[in-house]
């Protein structure tokens, strides 16, 4: 670390970037601390608000983050149609639900009871299987229309086919379901606004169902994955692909196997956000993919795209910035976006490979 | 050989300019161009009048006395009253519906003196250049009256100094930009409510009407919504309250519980929100979790509508919203049963200006026939008689009073106010009434 430091050379862009840095960081720290201890607009009530709202939309987040990374980690592409492949899963949730709610139950479950009032968690699982399978196969479907044809060509190549898949899916969508915005059916133990209160500085503060849920839930999903990607054989080849395709090819891994399989996993991670958002939002419409898959793209690049553990990171730290940021610099609720994106352009001047991710190599980049 | 090339090169060129360069400069030299054509076809219809009014055996002195002669309707022609909407893409619902309900109001009465009225609407499509290639049609037609219209602000703005110059008056059931009566147009009167007046009348019902002293302001950062959200504001300071919290969201998000808690630290009475219904029903939905339950929720004509309703259900339930829908009367049931019975659609599902179409209809009816007279068999309008018996106007219609200020705002009565009660929009009622 000494030895770094003696040979660091004050260039013209590091002594503006030392700058930029104290800057920025004196400006933080002082409007952070004005709004912390000087002006006191915000109990802690109201920041365990900011809180609960911020980590629940990291989560979604994080597993449409993960869905970049793992594909950039392959293919060193940027899949930009994935947040219509979570659009999709949203929308083939949303149909599961309606059709478990028009199926009468076994008169044995109870009286005027549909099937998903009856069994809530079987109905729910099945839902999740719906959204997770439809973007699983929208993603390998992707994969094989839009981007392994291209496999050889320039990499800006499969990022225009990328932009041309979104737009399509996006469209297609809208002509196929209308534009109008429809509202999730929850079954009633999972019903929006509904909630545990907690006592927290004399208030109380709503945690609601739905947003627990997603967050346990999500959080249960990047274990799952994490475990996948390091103790199993797939995950074994996934990584030894995304180190160098030849060379995983001599040692006899199928190449494009291992990178439809990458597919219909961000796919699944995709899905399952998207089934989330559904429950916990409540309305959407085609266009539901496109901010979020926006976001998460954002949180994929804070977290260093590429690293699976960087986009859990990144998702849930642009949550928790969306949320609170605006609170704490006492700045306009609609300036959110501003200071997210503010924040990615600083991390991205001190750590150009985003906060976990490593240099590339001249091959990978 | 090289010559050719360069005079096809210096074709293509200004063949380049010639597409590119209006777009930005379009307007003064169109403007002209349209108050030229409007111009030689102002001319040709005095003509026109003259030649009929030749036959005619000279014209009445009213109407050579009026600054804008007359409206000459020889016997067998209709009344005339022109309707600039967009009838057809898009937006047409709009055209569709209001051109509807002041046909109904043209077709139920019984005409004047043997002559009846007609509805002549033409698609502007919504847009200025629309709006004025409309009413330099109008202007030429000696049994043009009146204008009901146009229907869209842009597409109003640009035909107001054309009926100007030829004194049609005219009366828009929708067009809301504030602006529009700032011109100083004789003619341009309407029977929709601005924005302006609506946020003024929002904050006296908030002060006065429900007592609340401190309440917060939201809005969508969208021109509608924010220019409410600060009338509302600076009104309610006027009368003597205090705005504790001003807000505002990203329009099209799905989660607004940050920006909600927010609000809620400052512990307001009551939420103001200038926006449309979209965001009006996430904020709903979401308005227990940021802890606003006891708070009540008060929208504007944006989030007025079956939608808000439907999609928030129970947790809808108190909000307040403005609306030109009027209340229910007898009147107003009449209409409804008369309007299913002529069109397709009910009353109210296309637009919400089905009704104060209908009284655009009645008022301009109203106007004609207290200046217009017969003369050797043919019906005369003095138009510039016309143009002030229009401003006059003193109504009465299914949405209230309507009743002009000098610059030309009808909406006497101002917008109605809602609240949802067990699910549905019922007239507000207030605990002190």
């Amino acid at each position: 670390m000494i030895n770094k430091l003696k040979n660091l050379k004050l260039t013209p862009g590091l002594i503006l970037r030392i700058l930029v840095g104290l800057g920025v960081l004196v400006f933080l720290g002082w409007r952070i601390y004005q709004t912390a201890f000087g002006e006191g607009t915000y109990g802690p009530d109201t920041w365990m608000r900011f809180l609960i709202a911020g980590l629940v939309i990291g989560g979604m987040y994080a597993l449409i983050a993960i869905g970049y990374t793992l594909v950039y980690g392959i293919l060193f592409m940027i899949n930009f149609a994935h947040g219509e492949v979570m659009m999709l899963g949203t929308f083939a949730g949303y149909f599961a639900l309606e059709a478990f709610a028009a199926i009468p139950a076994p008169a044995a479950a109870g009286p005027d009871l549909n099937f998903l009032n009856a069994y809530p968690v079987i109905a729910l699982i099945l839902t999740f299987l719906a959204g997770a399978g439809t973007s699983a196969l929208v993603g390998l479907l992707l994969e094989r229309i839009a981007y392994r044809p291209l496999r050889g060509a320039p990499r800006l190549i499969p990022l225009i086919s990328a932009i041309g898949a979104s737009i399509f899916l996006q469209n297609a969508a809208q002509l196929l379901f209308g534009p109008q915005r429809r509202q999730y059916m929850n079954p009633d133990i999972l019903w929006r606004g509904m909630g545990w209160m907690i006592p927290v500085g004399g208030k109380e503060v709503m945690l609601t169902y739905t947003g627990a849920f997603s967050f346990v839930l999500s959080i249960l999903l990047m274990v799952a994955l994490f475990i996948l990607v390091k103790r199993t054989k797939l995950g074994k080849s996934m990584r030894a692909v995304a180190e160098n395709k030849q060379a995983a090819a001599l040692m006899g891994i199928d190449v494009d196997s291992v990178i439809s399989k990458t597919f219909i996993i961000s796919g699944i991670l995709a899905g399952a956000a998207g089934v989330m958002w559904g429950i916990h939002n409540g309305l959407f419409n085609h266009y539901v993919g496109f901010i979020p898959g926006i976001k998460a793209f954002t949180a994929a690049v804070l977290g260093g795209i590429g690293n699976i553990p960087g986009a859990m990171m990144g998702g849930m730290l642009l949550g928790l910035l969306e949320s609170m940021g605006p609170a704490l610099l006492g700045l306009d609720f609609q300036l959110k976006d501003v200071i997210a994106f503010t924040i990615l352009i600083l991390v991205l001047i001190f750590r150009p490979s985003g906060l976990l991710g490593e240099a590339l190599t001249e091959e990978k980049v | 050989m090289k010559f050719k090339r360069f005079l096809v090169l210096l074709f293509v060129f200004i063949l380049a300019l010639s597409a590119c360069a209006p777009q930005p400069v379009a307007d003064p030299p169109s403007d002209e161009a349209d108050s030229l054509a409007q111009e030689t076809e102002a001319a040709t219809e005095e003509a026109a009048t003259e030649e009929a009014a030749d036959d005619e055996a000279g014209l009445p002195a009213a109407c050579e006395e009026d600054e804008f002669g007359c409206a000459v309707i020889p016997e067998g022609e209709t009344i005339k009253v022109g309707m600039g909407a967009p009838m057809l893409g898009d937006y047409s619902m709009f055209g569709i519906d209001i051109s509807q309900a002041v046909a109904l109001a043209l077709q139920e009465d019984d005409g004047f003196e043997g002559w009846s009225y007609e509805l002549v609407a033409e698609d502007t499509g919504g847009t200025p250049e629309g709006g004025a290639a409309v009413a330099n049609k109008f202007v030429t037609d000696p049994t043009m009256v009146a204008i009901a219209g146009h229907i869209f602000s842009g597409s109003t703005d640009a035909a107001i100094p054309i009926y100007d110059k030829a004194g049609f008056p005219m009366m828009s059931p929708s067009a809301t930009n504030p602006d529009l009566t700032q011109k100083g147009s004789a003619v341009f009167n309407r029977l929709a409510f601005t924005d302006a007046a609506q946020g003024e009348a929002a904050a006296n019902l908030l002060f006065n009407d429900f007592g609340f002293t401190e309440i917060a302001v939201m809005h969508d950062g969208g021109t509608y919504g924010q220019g409410l959200a600060d009338v509302v504001a600076a009104t309610f300071e006027d009368l003597g309250g205090e705005v504790v919290a001003y807000e505002a969201v990203t329009p099209g998000e799905a989660d607004y519980v940050a920006p909600l808690s927010a609000v809620d630290a400052a512990e307001p009475e009551a939420v103001y929100f200038g926006g449309y219904a979209a965001e009006a029903i996430v904020m709903m939905n979401q308005w227990s979790q940021a802890g606003l339950d006891d708070v009540l929720f008060f929208g504007c004509d944006g989030t007025f509508g079956v939608e808000f309703t439907d999609k928030t259900g129970a947790n809808g339930e108190g909000a307040v919203a403005a609306s030109l829908v009027p209340p229910d009367s007898e009147e107003k049931t009449a209409f409804d049963a008369l309007y299913a019975e002529n069109f397709p659609t009910e009353a109210g599902e296309l637009s919400a200006f089905t009704w104060s179409s209908f009284d655009t209809g009645n008022v301009l009816i109203a106007a004609i026939e207290s200046v217009a007279f017969v003369e050797n068999g043919t019906l005369y309008v003095p138009r510039g008689a016309l143009v002030d018996a229009v401003r006059n106007s003193d109504f009465f219609g299914l949405t209230g009073s309507v009743k002009c200020d000098e610059i030309g705002e009808c909406n006497a009565s101002g917008p109605a106010w809602y609240q949802v009660v067990d699910g549905a929009w019922t007239p507000l009622a207030l605990a002190s009434d």
